[in-house]
């Protein structure tokens, strides 16, 4: 990573006396804990490549490692630097807002990626970009109403408590399925840690504790397989409908099979275009809406061949 | 209070309580004074069955709340989920009665996971299991050579192993999930899935390697020596003991224990994740303390760290079944550590109170 900097840093230095100086931006990215999963690790190789397509660019990666202190260490560094814009994946929504203000002091243009940060910061940011939780816990709401008919009992296993990313997705599905389907009692919520072990014990535990499921809400597939484990394990897979987000390989091949019935589908390549993207619109002085949200589509058994398999 | 009483009837609860009271059988002929009912002897007895009977307690409000939970079925999910933290402490508890702390498991144990699902499609399940054995195996005797020839504090050592095997596994995974690909079709399933005999294999092996390491340990002269070590390390010496090696082979019983722990795990979720392990060093040894082991060595049982996992086990289901969240388990399952490490100073200096005699 330092030598990644550093080779950026010495690049930038060469260019500067070098005609084409003013085409090539220089953009820094500090990103949220790049490997303690696939996607963040995807994203990232995601971003080098989308960069290197673009071919203007220069990048200066660095990564927090979920470190909130570190990661407004690395955007002071990026100030220090004078990149052209920064790019940040919020370990904190709150904490990392008086960094980004001064970024914005110093005139240099901030674009959040992947997960929001709070209303009070977002007059000094450029633009945000990623997917839409909120939306995306509406599909999955809407989907488990489809799949059950809008008849039934489920419960729901949600992300790490404290993320954005699972209270956004757990509050977009709770208040799409009270209003769309009244029929569809959501009996309780238990986080699975973004874990699929975890989410393995909890759904369990849900399973000796209630006669009847009909369905499970995960925040992400990964707990969606963990909770499937379990239900084939007590022989009840076949009573219940399974429903995710965030689309990874094991999810994907379930809905294949027809275990799973749904999930939404959201790709880290797109994220990490749509971030690059939107940083090189506001530099080159286009007008950006605040709020860009890449596509997250619902995927079910019916449109699952038309997308890839993830790569995570 | 009549389903309590029906539910303890059932054959199996019978043996859990069978179980139980053989170790506070245990616990009371080793701690309760000699001579008559005195105050300090009620003290002691109550400081030494606290735990105990706070656990009957917590099981009887427990199956008032929830009908389900003194249930033959959720008695076995729960051993079962318990069953991973249940290996691993068996191990480290061996290397806590030798005088040492092992806090790299938790991260041994992603390793080993990642390593062992990793394989699988690599070079076939058998071939997988023999090299994550071999592996994990590998990083306890460098655990063991650094703390037990070296002589280095093993706090220190094991949470330096803890961030660095933590690294290396980030760096072999590059930062993916590891999966099984054809998860229906591999023998693989048996040892988190399966079922032998009716009940299911992670509990057997649970069950097996906790009765042979209590064998081990309470019957042959190498477990005595293990005693010795960590009771007393100079007497232990004097009297001829080989303390370097007997401190260097717990750490390679506690990696095997992890390496058994990963192979359940493994074979429950069918994949892996980096991070999979992280905490449960905290677990296991929440579950030791809460069965009694002192965390200053020479002491301590195999049996008493089975109940103190269930335990652990029993807290966090049950309050999961009355519906109480996720946060409120922690909590309650630290209080009740804490309780349980007061409760056992208590007793040694025969008084709940007093600081200074």
């Amino acid at each position: 990573m330092f030598k990644k900097t550093a080779i950026a840093a010495s690049v930038i230095m060469m260019s500067i006396t070098t005609a084409q100086a003013e085409d090539t931006y220089r953009i820094g990215i500090t990103q949220n804990n790049v490997g303690v999963d696939s996607y963040q690790t995807t994203y990232e190789s995601a971003f080098e490549a989308a960069a290197e397509k673009a071919g203007n660019v220069d990048i200066v990666v660095l990564d927090a490692g979920g470190d909130v202190a570190r990661q407004i260490g690395q955007m002071q560094d990026l100030i220090q630097q004078r990149v052209d814009a920064i790019i940040i994946w919020p370990t904190n929504g709150q904490a990392v807002i008086p960094a980004i203000r001064q970024a914005h002091n110093a005139g240099i243009p901030v674009v959040v990626t992947n997960s929001k940060i709070a209303e009070a910061g977002l007059e000094f940011i450029a633009a945000f970009s990623g997917p839409d939780n909120v939306q995306q816990g509406i599909s999955s709401a809407e989907m488990m109403c489809d799949a059950l008919g809008g008849e039934g009992q489920i419960v729901q296993i949600a992300g790490q408590p404290g993320y954005t990313t699972a209270m956004e997705r757990a509050t977009g599905f709770e208040d799409r399925l009270a209003e769309a389907c009244p029929g569809v009692e959501l009996l309780e919520t238990q986080p699975g840690n973004w874990n699929r072990e975890r989410a393995q014990r909890v759904m369990e535990d849900f399973l000796t504790k209630y006669d009847r499921i009909d369905g499970v809400y995960s925040g992400d597939d990964n707990m969606g397989v963990g909770a499937l484990n379990a239900a084939k394990g007590a022989d009840r897979a076949d009573d219940i409908v399974f429903i995710g987000a965030t689309n990874f390989a094991v999810g994907y091949d379930a809905i294949e099979r027809g275990e799973y019935y749904g999930s939404i589908y959201q790709s880290p390549v797109d994220d990490a275009e749509a971030a690059l993207q939107t940083a090189l619109d506001v530099l080159a002085g286009e007008e950006v809406p605040k709020m860009n949200f890449f596509e997250t589509p619902k995927i079910t058994a019916d449109n699952v061949s038309e997308f890839d398999r993830p790569v995570f | 209070m009549t389903r309590l009483s029906i539910a303890l009837t059932g054959a199996f609860q019978g043996d859990f309580i069978q179980v139980i009271s053989m170790a506070s059988a245990e616990q009371s002929k080793s701690r309760l004074p000699t001579g008559k009912l005195s105050k300090a002897g009620v003290m002691s007895f109550l400081s030494a069955q606290g735990i105990l009977i706070f656990f009957l307690l917590g099981m009887f409000v427990f199956s008032f709340f929830s009908e389900q939970f003194l249930s033959q079925s959720n008695i076995m999910t729960v051993i079962r989920q318990a069953s991973i933290i249940g290996i691993i402490a068996v191990g480290v508890t061996v290397v806590i009665i030798g005088g040492n702390l092992d806090l790299s498991v938790g991260s041994m144990l992603s390793f080993s996971t990642v390593l062992v699902v990793d394989l699988h499609d690599k070079v076939g399940p058998t071939n997988a299991i023999l090299m994550m054995f071999a592996l994990t195996l590998m990083i306890g005797a460098v655990n063991g050579i650094l703390i037990g020839f070296l002589r280095l504090n093993s706090l220190i050592v094991t949470l330096a192993m803890l961030s660095a095997i933590q690294g290396f596994v980030l760096i072999y995974s590059g930062g993916q999930n590891v999966d099984i690909a054809d998860q229906e079709g591999t023998w693989f399933a048996f040892f988190g899935r399966g079922y032998l005999g009716g009940i299911a294999v992670p509990i057997l092996l649970f069950g097996l390697l906790a009765i042979l390491v209590q064998v081990v340990m309470s019957y042959t002269g190498y477990g005595r020596r293990i005693f010795a070590v960590g009771g007393n390390p100079m007497a232990a010496v004097y009297s001829g003991i080989r303390k370097n090696w007997c401190v260097f082979s717990t750490y390679l019983i506690s990696a095997f224990c992890v390496a058994c722990a990963a192979l359940v795990l493994g074979s429950r979720v069918m994949g892996s994740q980096n991070n999979v392990g992280q905490g449960y060093e905290l677990l296991v040894l929440a579950g030791i303390i809460l069965g009694g082991t002192s965390l200053l060595g020479g002491a301590g049982s195999i049996w008493k760290t089975v109940v103190g996992v269930l335990i652990l086990g029993f807290i966090q289901n049950g309050l999961l079944l009355m519906g109480y969240p996720y946060y409120i388990q922690w909590i309650v399952t630290w209080v009740i550590i804490i309780l349980a490490v007061w409760l056992d100073l208590a007793n040694k200096r025969k008084s709940l109170f007093t600081t200074h005699s």
